[in-house]
């Protein structure tokens, strides 16, 4: 067995996703955080997760520009990595070649051993021994629509994956550009969860797929609740799927890439929102937008984020999280290098990191 | 190990394969032309050939394959013949820097 370094409990871990590797910040009181890593630093990780159901297990989407990708998990906090026996890839003659690694999702409480993975192109891939060998979803991938499905501006990434916490055969996931899909036979077959959300950039506003969902979140305790961030706007389903309802109200942009909630009080998500052009701040001043009522009125979070006519930052899909403290911390990393923290529900910020790469994606978690 | 019979080539490796060959900057293959050497590769090495080639079989755009002095893509690709005692060298295209196309493709 790896020797394990040894944090307190309630230490709070964030594993930050960068374009040059993988970071690691702990902190017990979310005021001092101390810094681990580089590990991996060939490697562009899009999104990374430790999972604690079974022991400790760090996983990574480890994108490497010329070698290909890879998952890579970790039983020592990062301090050595390994591949799996069978790794994600697609079968030989499908004509599809993997070109990224988007998400590691590990599987319900029920399921400790399984772990599900999303990629471009997109696909699901899904391990039953935590993450030693991989198959891929086949009835997403013999989806009738399949070869209709085209890439948003990321690629044809498979980016969210969320499992309904007691129905087994329940799952959603969301691609760009293609939107929400639901199984309700444990991945047997998939049905479209589009209704209601636009697609602007389409001659048809509302097809049934082709939307550019960016971020999916389900609520803790109501199962049949879901939340999205799009590239068209912020939405709520209270069916599933069925049908989503705009909850944009007064945000400033329909374009935001990154989603969180606050683990005890599922009514309240934050997002950011940016101009669709330049994909940064709205204004001069840097926000994380919050709503308290489930997107009926946002408010604007902003002491100690930075403000200038020079603040243009940018956060991607995955580069926000939530720790589940009470009160939660909050988390975002920019696409410039800064990393952001709240341990105060967002109501103040401090920037606990610069200079790092290009962050991707923030992942907080309490040991 | 591939076929006996079949020749013998010295594989270079750059840096980022090494530690898959047991940090080796030299290894030996069989093979007669450099696909075989690949599989053989992959046979002593497990993994090694996803790295070197996509699922659809190509060779990953950013690595290149030297026979001696020449890049394989100007020859017979994957299907270049390789002769007994002969030296291949896997190296990563001079492709550094921030390109466009992969900042966009993060978005």
């Amino acid at each position: 067995m790896a020797a394990r370094r040894k944090y307190p409990k309630g230490t709070v871990m964030l594993s930050i996703g960068t374009k040059r590797g993988l970071f690691l910040l702990t902190s017990k009181d979310r005021r001092t955080w101390k810094a681990e890593g580089p590990s991996m630093v060939g490697y562009r990780v899009y999104h990374a997760t430790l999972d604690l159901r079974n022991g400790p297990r760090l996983y990574a989407a480890a994108n490497n520009d010329f070698f290909g990708s890879g998952v890579r998990y970790s039983d020592d906090f990062g301090r050595t990595w390994k591949e799996p026996e069978t790794g994600i890839a697609f079968a030989e003659g499908s004509g599809l070649s993997l070109k990224n690694i988007w998400i590691i999702e590990p599987g319900r409480p029920s399921e400790l051993e399984t772990v599900y993975c999303g990629v471009d192109p997109a696909a699901l891939f899904v391990s039953h021994d935590r993450g030693q060998t991989w198959a891929m979803n086949q009835g997403l991938e013999n989806h009738h629509t399949r070869r209709r499905w085209e890439p948003g501006a990321g690629g044809l990434c498979l980016h969210s994956i969320v499992t309904h916490p007691d129905n087994p055969r329940r799952m959603w996931v969301a691609i760009s550009a293609v939107g929400v899909m639901r199984t309700d036979d444990g991945g047997t077959t998939w049905k479209f969860c589009n209704t209601g959300t636009r697609a602007d950039f389409l001659p048809d506003k509302y097809p049934e797929f082709g939307q550019c969902v960016h971020r999916l979140l389900i609520h803790p305790t109501q199962h049949d609740v879901l939340y999205q961030q799009n590239h068209c706007s912020t939405y709520v389903s209270d069916n599933s799927g069925d049908s989503w309802a705009e909850i944009r109200n007064n945000l400033p942009s329909d374009f935001g890439f990154p989603m969180a909630m606050d683990p005890h009080d599922p009514d309240t998500l934050y997002t950011i929102v940016e101009n669709p052009e330049g994909r940064t701040n709205v204004t001069d001043q840097f926000t994380v937008y919050r709503t308290q009522n489930a997107g009926r009125r946002w408010e604007r979070l902003t002491k100690g984020l930075p403000k200038g006519p020079m603040v243009r930052l940018g956060v991607l899909r995955h580069g926000m999280s939530t720790d589940s403290r009470d009160p939660c911390g909050v988390y975002v990393g920019t696409n410039t290098g800064q990393l952001f923290g709240s341990r105060d529900r967002g109501d103040s910020w401090r920037l606990i990191a610069d200079f790092l790469p290009s962050i991707y994606s923030v992942t907080a978690t309490v040991l | 190990m591939a076929d006996g019979s079949a020749p013998a080539a010295t594989i270079r490796l750059p840096g980022p394969l090494r530690e898959r060959a047991g940090r080796r900057a030299s290894v030996p293959a069989r093979g007669d032309t450099v696909r075989a050497l690949i599989l053989d590769l992959d046979q002593q090495f497990p993994g090694m050939r996803f790295q070197l080639c996509e699922e659809t079989g190509n060779l990953r755009p950013f690595v290149n394959i030297f026979l001696e002095d020449e890049n394989v893509r100007d020859l017979q690709g994957l299907d270049t013949p390789v002769p007994d005692g002969g030296t291949v060298h896997i190296l990563l295209s001079v492709a550094g820097g921030s390109p466009a196309w992969l900042e966009k493709r993060v978005n």
